[in-house]
Formats: C-alpha cells, structure tokens, sequence
C-alpha cells in the first residue's frame, strides 16, 4: 500500500507538469466534443488523433488518449439529455432516463447529475485501477468466451425491466433488433445474411443509423404528428443549465455505488466494455428500485446508474491494458497501439521496467476525472443554450445533424437512407408501443452473444452444459434467469397483497407500491 | 385504432419473421461437420420474433372491448374530450416525411449545399416558422456554418451534387474559401 501511494505521489508530479496537464485538458475538450457531435464517436476521436502523438512522449501521448477517453464517455450524455440523440450506445440508457426529466423541465437537474455521476464513477474506477489492477486482472484472465457470453446475456435479459407496459411488445423489439444484427457478412464463415444483393449491406447495418434514426428522427416524426392534437410536443420547461447536484446526490448513492461496482467490474472483462455497463447497470437498478413503474418515465437513479458505470468502466478496461497487455476495450486497443508505436510493451513487466510511466497514467486518469467536473459543466452550459432555441429550428438542425452523422458513418448515402427508415419505424413503434430500448439492445448486445456462444460451442464441443457447469457464468446466468422472472415474482406478489388489503375486516386500501414520494428517484422541483 | 388494427403490425412482424425463417435454409451450406452454422443464429431470433409477434396478435385480438383504451397509456375514463383534427397532424407527418426523404434523394443530385439550405427552409416552415427573414437567415447560415465545421474541420466529403450543380457547388467552396 506504501509503494503504491508513493508511486502514485510521482505519478501526480509528473501528471501536474504543464505539457501533461494541458494534455489531459485538451484531450477532456477533444473528448467531449466528439462525444457531442453526431457520427463522431468517442473511438473515432481517439484513432484521430493516434497520428498527433507519435512526435509527442509516450506519457503525455497516453495522457492525451486518456482525456479523450474520458471525456468521451460522458460527453455524449449532454446530446442524450438535451435532444434524445445518445452519443455512443453508451449513452442510450441516459437518454431513456435523462431525455424524459429534460422533457419535465429537469434538464440542469439530469445534466447536473450525469456529470456528477460519470466523474464519480470514473474516479472510483481510476482508483481501483491504481490499488487493485494485478489481481483483478489474474481473475479475470481465467474468463473465457462461454462467461462473456453469459454475462452478455445478462445485459439482454434486462429486456425485462425494459419492457413497460408490454412485455411482449418489449420482447418483439428485442428479437428484431438480434436479427437486425444478423444482417451482413457472417464473421466464421464469410457468409451474406439477408443482403438481398444489396452492396452496403454486406457490412451490416451500423447500430449508430438505428440509434439515430430510431431515437432523434423518430422522435421528431412523433412531435410533428401529435403536436396539432395538443398531446406531445411541448418544448422542454425550465432552465436547462445544470447546477452541481451535491445534496441531491445523497439519495441516490445507492445507484451511485451500484452503477459504479457494475462499471468496474463489467470493465474489467476483456471485451466487455462501456456499453455493457451502462445496459446491465440501467437493469440492475430498475429490478432493485422500489418504484419499477417510473423508470423510463425520467428516473433519476436509472439516469445515475447508467452514467456512473459507463464512467466507471474506463478503468476496468484499462487494467487489462496495462497488467495484460490485452486492451479490455476498442478505446484501449487503440491506446496499446499508442504504446506499441512508441516501443513499449504493455503487461505486467511494464510495472517493474516503467512504474513511473505506469502511475503517471493512473494519477492521469484520476485527475481527468475531476477536472471533468468543471469541464462538464462548461459543456453543458454552451450546449444547454441551444434549448431556447425555438422548436422549429431546433428539430430541423436536428435532422440535419442526423443526416451528417449517418454519413459519416462511411461516407455513403445509403447510411443516410437507412437512418431515415429507422426514423420513420421509430415512430411507428412509438404509435404502436412498441419499447425502442430492447431493439437498440439487441442490434448491439445481439451480435457479441452470437460471436461468444459460436466460438464456445466451437470450444466445447456444442456441449451447452459448459453455460453452467463453469461457476463464474452459471452465477451470470442465474442472474438473468432472476432477472427475467422478478416482473412475474413481483406481479404475482403484488396481486396477493391487493387481494389481502381488499379482505373484509381489514382498514387502509393503499396499494402495495408505494407512491414513492420522497424516493431516491425523485428529481427535485424544477427552479425557475 | 381497433383490435384489429393494432394487430396488424404484429401479424406483420410473424409473416415476416416466417417467412424470413424459411429463407435460411442455405446458409448452413458451409457449416462444418456437426458445428453450428451461419443459420443458427438468425434462426434464433426469428423464431423468438415469429412467438413474440404471435402471442401480440392473440392478445391484441382477445383483448376486451373494455379494454381497448388501456393499450395507450394517456387513455383515461371520464367524459370523452372533443375529438381532435387528425387530418392535420396526419398530413403534417406526411409532408415531413415526403421531406425528409427528399432531402436525402436530392443531395446526391444538386449537392448538399442547395438540398440543406431548401430543407432548412421547408422544415421550418413546416414547423411553424412564419417569418421569411428568420428561415433565410436559418438556412443561409446554418448551411454556411455545417459546411465550415464538417468540410474544413472534420473533412468529411459531402457531396458536391451532379453535373453542373457539382461546378456550382465547388464554385460556392471556393467563394467560402473552402477550397
């Protein structure tokens, strides 16, 4: 514990120097912006700027990515928030929560909240990643592709908690948005899946078009339709610069520390990454919340859950990066080809040969997160102006926005085209209630469950026994499995409970739900 | 919208799925030996899809006239409110369609210059934008100003449209200072 807080001690010296610092700042800003711009993710972002480092050290290179990493993973939950349209699928569970308490004229509270959260998460994780890296990494090096499968399952079994209304609505969307998945050239055997001889569809469909179009066009289409007849479309209320959340935050620490454990440990599974995170959060903590019913309506605690664990699995992936030398994530890969570049190979040597080098990276990290505070905010305030913008001119730069980000996706019309097809079927599911979340689940979670379960059937022999007979996913698993009946569990319960209080003899007809006021996932009043 | 018409989309979805089912039978050409195929997975999912979509129609279908206005959540009982203009609304999502897709079929062909700064203008006005001052200023600067960040910051080759809607596209580059 000494050496490492010793360590750490040079690695803030190194990390406060004025070139490393500024690049921390300036890979925040990079970060944050492409997080905020349509089509450009926070992966892409980092791949661009791979060139600019290779003149610059390795620690202030690293330093640079890790900005952008980190700033990248919260910088897409302003679009989220503000106009529905998630950054990377890391932020779908943000805007599902985060959109509806921007509708309701919570929009500082949601911004406010979604900095705080990600910057706590990824703080959490970057200091696990100081003090626990070499042996979180030896146990997670003992996973195999039947527990990433497992664990992937998970995150689709929060289909669930997703489903509101309609179970089998949610269930349709999921198993559509799987075969969208499908779509493309087969990755084992090379083979075309309904391409119809369509060219661009040998690549498959981009999940960013359907998020796109699903989430922004389709939402748009919907406030065209129903604003005539007076039921939608009102304009967000209330100021929508955010204020820091302190106080508020202490109801919701529970989500906090739940998100935040799930980011840390999802992170940490080689390949699992971000996206899993904030998706197997969001569900965790709709199945623990006392009030189910209003996630998806603007749940504070959904909103917080999800940021806190794509933040905090920033520094889950890095640990694979620096102790494996395996990059946990697409963002880390990226960053060990930083390493490459520069000679150094990444791995357990690296701390012996390079601590300094090491704990600058971590210091790095930790800093980045708490500079990401005031830099948020900032983000937030200038992005937060555009909601007075009038509604007309709004949407339409919407659109447009939406046109740009499909496009470059490939440079290609036909993205373009798909995106407005989503678009226009977003709107149909909204008209049909039909849940759009599980579809965005499966066209992302539903190809790496098939590529785990292929390369485990592959593995084992097509013996399906190894899902349970291996500890680690038969645990996975059974979390799924419960995670899957908890709806029936609590409907079953809540049925005998309405039965006992309606008995003759007994007084008080309240329900057996709480109304939940006061609740941890309670925004506070809107201040005008 | 009827029982029947709310299973409609559902019913749909099964053909679909069925149909879509029946069309993985040559994937599994290239399988080896006893491993599962290219087919297995998309199998999967359209099964579940085909199940899922079939146990919609039957509830959409056995749901009770009573029932019928539990399937929005905004439906409330009480007094029936006057019945709005579903005209309107219907036709304003028509045109915003037949918009958008315009937009994306004409900027291949006039470039993405003309085809945004006309779409910022029709969207607007389709929106409720009244004064013609604040679409052309809209659609002028919004235009100039995605051009600068994407063409110049970003890189990203839009495109510049065919014939000579191309020469006057890059002409307007270069009077941007673009190229």
């Amino acid at each position: 514990m000494a050496e490492v807080l010793a360590n750490l001690g040079g690695g803030f010296d190194n990390a406060f120097q004025p070139l490393n610092f500024l690049m921390i700042l300036l890979g925040l800003v990079i970060g944050i912006l492409a997080g905020v711009l349509p089509g450009i993710t926070m992966l892409n972002s980092i791949v661009l700027i791979l060139p600019f480092t290779y003149l610059m050290g390795i620690v202030p290179a690293l330093l640079l990515m890790i900005g952008v990493y980190c700033g990248g993973v919260f910088g897409g939950s302003i679009t989220a928030i503000l106009f529905n349209i998630p950054g990377d699928p890391m932020n779908v569970p943000t805007a599902w929560e985060g959109y509806r308490l921007n509708r309701k004229g919570q929009a500082q509270y949601a911004l406010g909240l979604a900095i705080m959260a990600s910057a706590i998460g990824g703080l959490v994780s970057a200091l696990c990643l100081a003090f626990f890296a070499p042996p979180f990494a030896r146990f997670a090096l003992t996973f195999s592709t039947v527990e990433f499968f497992s664990v992937v399952v998970f995150g689709l079994a929060s289909v669930s908690v997703l489903g509101q209304a309609s179970m089998s609505g949610a269930v349709i969307s999921l198993f559509a948005g799987i075969f969208l998945g499908t779509i493309g050239t087969e990755s084992q055997y090379g083979v075309e899946r309904f391409t119809f001889g369509v060219p661009f569809l040998r690549t498959g469909v981009d999940f960013v078009t359907v998020l796109i179009g699903l989430f922004a066009i389709g939402e748009i289409l919907e406030q065209l339709a129903s604003r005539a007849s007076g039921t939608a479309g009102v304009p967000p209320a209330g100021r929508a610069v955010p204020r820091l959340p302190l106080l508020d935050l202490w109801p919701l620490r529970g989500p906090l520390i739940r998100g935040t454990a799930v980011g840390i440990a999802v992170g940490g599974l080689a390949g699992a990454g971000a996206t899993v995170s904030s998706f197997v959060a969001y569900g965790l903590e709709k199945q623990v919340s006392r009030e189910p019913q209003r996630f998806g309506t603007g749940h504070a605690g959904g909103l917080v859950a999800a940021e806190s664990a794509n933040n905090g699995s920033t520094g889950g992936a890095m640990i694979h990066l620096l102790t494996l030398g395996i990059p946990g994530s697409a963002a880390t890969a990226v960053m060990m080809g930083a390493f490459l570049i520069h000679g150094i190979q990444p791995g357990p040597l690296l701390f012996t040969r390079q601590p300094e080098q090491v704990y600058t990276i971590f210091a790095g990290m930790i800093l980045a997160n708490v500079l990401m505070i005031a830099l948020g905010f900032l983000a937030a305030m200038s992005f937060a102006t555009l909601m007075k913008v009038p509604a007309p001119i709004l949407n339409t730069f919407i659109v447009v926005f939406c046109f740009l980000g499909a496009y470059a996706l490939r440079n290609d019309m036909a993205d373009v085209w798909l995106t407005m097809l989503f678009g226009v079927l977003g709107y149909v599911m909204r008209r049909y209630d039909l849940p759009i979340p599980p579809m965005v689940m499966g066209i992302i979670l539903g190809p790496m469950a098939e590529q785990y379960f292929l390369t485990s059937m592959v593995s084992h022999q097509n013996d399906l026994t190894v899902f349970v007979t291996r500890p680690v996913s038969a645990v996975a698993l059974g979390f799924a499995a419960a995670l899957l009946a908890w709806p029936g569990v609590r409907q079953v319960r809540g049925r005998r409970q309405r039965v006992v209080a309606a008995a003759p003899g007994l007084t008080g007809s309240e329900g057996p739900i709480s109304s939940g006021e006061g609740s941890a996932g309670d925004p506070p009043r809107a201040s005008s | 919208m009827g029982a029947a018409g709310r299973a409609a989309l559902p019913l749909l979805g099964f053909l679909t799925s069925i149909g879509l089912f029946a069309g993985t039978r040559g994937l599994d050409d290239m399988a080896r030996g006893d491993q599962l195929g290219p087919g297995f997975w998309p199998r999967l999912a359209l099964a579940g899809l085909a199940v899922a979509c079939a146990v919609k129609v039957i509830a959409e279908l056995r749901r009770r006239p009573g029932n019928r206005g539990a399937a929005r959540p905004e439906a409330t009982p009480g007094p029936a409110p006057p019945e709005p203009d579903q005209a309107g609304p219907a036709r304003r999502l028509a045109v915003a369609i037949a918009l958008i897709m315009l937009y994306v079929l004409a900027t291949p062909a006039i470039g993405y210059p003309l085809a945004t700064a006309g779409f910022i203008v029709a969207f607007m006005r389709l929106g409720g934008g009244r004064s013609p001052w604040g679409l052309a200023a809209s659609a002028v600067l919004g235009t100039v100003g995605l051009l600068y960040v994407f063409l110049k910051v970003v890189y990203l080759p839009l495109p510049k449209g065919a014939g000579p809607f191309e020469a006057m596209t890059v002409a307007l580059y270069r009077a941007l200072g673009i190229f």
